[in-house]
């Protein structure tokens, strides 16, 4: 699975986009986190890989915008496990070990959506990168 | 020493156990450099320095400045600052000095502009007033809105909690009463070797809350163990390894050295409210605090270290290795570290003032009132803001003049359709300023007063904040 970022304008956030692609495209997604009220929405949702150019396509035409999210990646050279992230984080994505290390699950976390523990890291080694998205769809292949 | 005391004895562990080593790697504010930059030529007698565009003091002479780990660059305000100029210097890195001068007959330059790498300071000295706190709060947020604090991000009403601190493992938990701590003891600093030179400012005995001045050659530094760091809206600061090696002596020191996190308690405190004293909320131990949640009134808490156990355990056994191999070597202290001291608040000649000061009676309704009747009210008590409280006196929801207004332009009869619900509200005893603050950051003139029922006791608007500045 991908996840994507849609995005509703003011415009468009009335109509139900996102059941009508599932059922135009017979495509399964998974919401995530989702914000939504009459000025405009932002959905995370999970696509699988092999549809995620049409899907893509078919929110683009409804009038909404998808975009591949930025991943929050921890620098673990710099990292010094203090620990300030860890209850920040709302999906528990960020633990400590035994040894008392911070352990990041990138698969857990929300990606630049959510970003609560970038600016709650003393030593700003939290930052959100924008992923290749070629290389995305290799590495869930390989 | 821990484990032995448990499993053996005391005095087991008295004749086994010569030295306990101890750890911690936390922000300590109250650290910097003093650094000798050398005459340049010709000489200047400097008055205002800067490196890498943060401001540096110049406490002494001509060319002794002293970098302060909080002070921060104009340009990446608390981003850079102080921690990370002398993180910069200890890696190696080359820095930009500025500095000015008035002139005078024996240092006529007014200005200089060059770079330096540590290898060109005469003296580069890491000297900390206040390091290692014996122990330290857990701190939670008990407002409605998240707050950023030396204590790291605080989410709103309790949503988690930080500390700070080794607990078992901080140096002067391990000698409390100082046997074996004061002027004279080297200790591990910043992975290299330091010395106590002193009780810290604010050293505060009697509470378990002590501290130490310490002095080191920053030259010989590793950045693992001093490392620059930024809390978002509070300020840059740096993180400071430090370990003490205590001898066991006596009996008694096996007897201390066994402590454990389970009987060191700490209290919880609201850092939501914005006064000197806080009150506590709970008392917790450092085990629950190391075991990643608190509970707080039947609240489970998640909480989350701010200082690095990892790297306090590296520093402890950094230590022990350099004590075996012969590369380090105990100090008896020439004069311990006092354990009497006290810390007082500041004496304050001028009064500050509090929403208490200016708080007026608020003028209320209740909901079930008609929108004509609350616009009278308005003009016959000449207010802008009316509090609307439940059959209980407690805050329900505020409506404006505008409001008002705006209800009559459009036909709206029930008080109910236009009551703004989420109010922004202040405390009595809460200082103006930032009850004034708040009303600027969301373009509100006025605040209903509430206590912690959240029954409303007045109100304070920006009119009367005004006035009072104004005196």
């Amino acid at each position: 699975m991908v996840r994507i970022l849609l995005r509703f304008s003011e415009n468009v956030v009335e109509k139900p986009i996102i059941s009508e692609i599932i059922l135009e495209l017979k495509v399964p997604i998974n919401i995530i986190t989702a914000h939504v009220d009459s000025k405009g929405g932002e959905v995370l949702a999970e696509v699988p890989d092999e549809a995620l150019q049409k899907v893509i396509k078919a929110f683009r035409k409804q009038g909404a915008t998808a975009s591949i999210p930025k991943l929050i990646e921890i620098d673990d050279e710099k990292c010094i496990s203090c620990g300030a992230c860890l209850t920040l984080c709302p999906v528990e994505a960020i633990t400590m070990d035994e040894g008392a290390s911070v352990v990041f699950n990138q698969e857990k976390c929300l990606g630049s959506t959510c970003s609560a523990c970038v600016d709650a890291c003393p030593s700003r080694v939290i930052k959100s990168v924008k992923q290749n998205r070629s290389e995305l769809v290799a590495n869930n292949a390989g | 020493m821990k484990r032995l005391v448990e499993s053996s004895s005391v005095e087991v562990a008295f004749r086994e156990v010569d030295v306990v080593t101890t750890g911690t790697f936390g922000a300590m504010c109250s650290s910097g450099a003093i650094i000798n930059v050398g005459h340049s030529d010709p000489p200047i007698k400097i008055e205002k320095a800067w490196i890498n565009d943060v401001p540096i003091c110049h406490p002494g002479a001509a060319v002794d400045l002293y970098i302060g780990a909080t002070s921060m660059s104009k340009q990446q305000a608390f981003e850079y600052g102080g921690g990370h100029v002398i993180e910069d210097l200890v890696v190696g890195k080359e820095v930009e000095l500025r500095a000015t001068a008035y002139g005078t007959d024996c240092y006529p330059r007014t200005q200089v502009k060059t770079r330096l790498t540590k290898d060109d300071l005469n003296q580069f000295h890491l000297l900390n007033f206040r390091n290692c706190y014996q122990r330290y709060n857990c701190a939670v947020n008990g407002r409605d809105e998240t707050i950023y604090t030396y204590m790291g991000k605080l989410l709103p009403r309790l949503r988690n909690a930080t500390f700070s601190g080794a607990g078992e493992l901080n140096p002067l938990m391990n000698d409390p009463d100082y046997e074996t701590i004061g002027i004279g003891t080297r200790i591990f600093l910043g992975g290299a070797q330091g010395y106590v030179i002193g009780e810290g400012t604010q050293h505060d005995p009697q509470n378990r809350f002590g501290t130490i001045m310490v002095r080191g050659d920053a030259k010989k530094m590793n950045p693992e163990f001093l490392r620059g760091a930024a809390f978002t809206r509070y300020g840059t600061t740096l993180y400071v390894g430090l370990g003490i090696p205590i001898p066991i002596l006596n009996e008694g020191l096996a007897e201390k050295t066994a402590i454990r996190d389970e009987e060191i308690f700490t209290n919880v405190v609201d850092y939501g409210i914005p006064r000197k004293s806080r009150p506590a909320l709970a008392k917790v131990s450092y085990k629950e605090l190391k075991s990643g949640a608190i509970t707080v009134n039947d609240q489970r808490i998640r909480v989350s270290s701010l200082s690095s156990l990892k790297t306090a355990r590296k520093i402890a056994g950094t230590l022990k290795s350099w004590i075996t191999q012969g590369e380090f070597f105990l100090t008896a202290p020439v004069e311990h570290l006092s354990v009497d001291s006290v810390f007082k608040p500041m004496r304050q000649t001028e009064e500050t003032s509090f929403v208490a000061n200016v708080m007026q009676d608020a003028v209320m309704c209740s909901e079930s009132e008609a929108v004509k009747v609350v616009a009278e009210r308005i003009v016959t008590r000449s207010v802008n803001h009316i509090v609307v409280i439940d059959d209980n006196g407690k805050l329900a929801g505020i409506v404006t003049s505008w409001d008002i207004t705006r209800a009559l332009a459009q036909g709206k009869k029930a008080l109910g359709d236009i009551v703004t619900r989420r109010v922004i509200t202040a405390k009595l005893n809460e200082p103006l300023e930032t009850a004034s603050k708040r009303m600027a950051q969301h373009n509100i003139s006025a605040l209903p007063v509430i206590d912690n029922e959240k029954k409303v006791l007045g109100i304070v608007t920006a009119e009367d904040v005004s006035k009072l500045l104004g005196r």
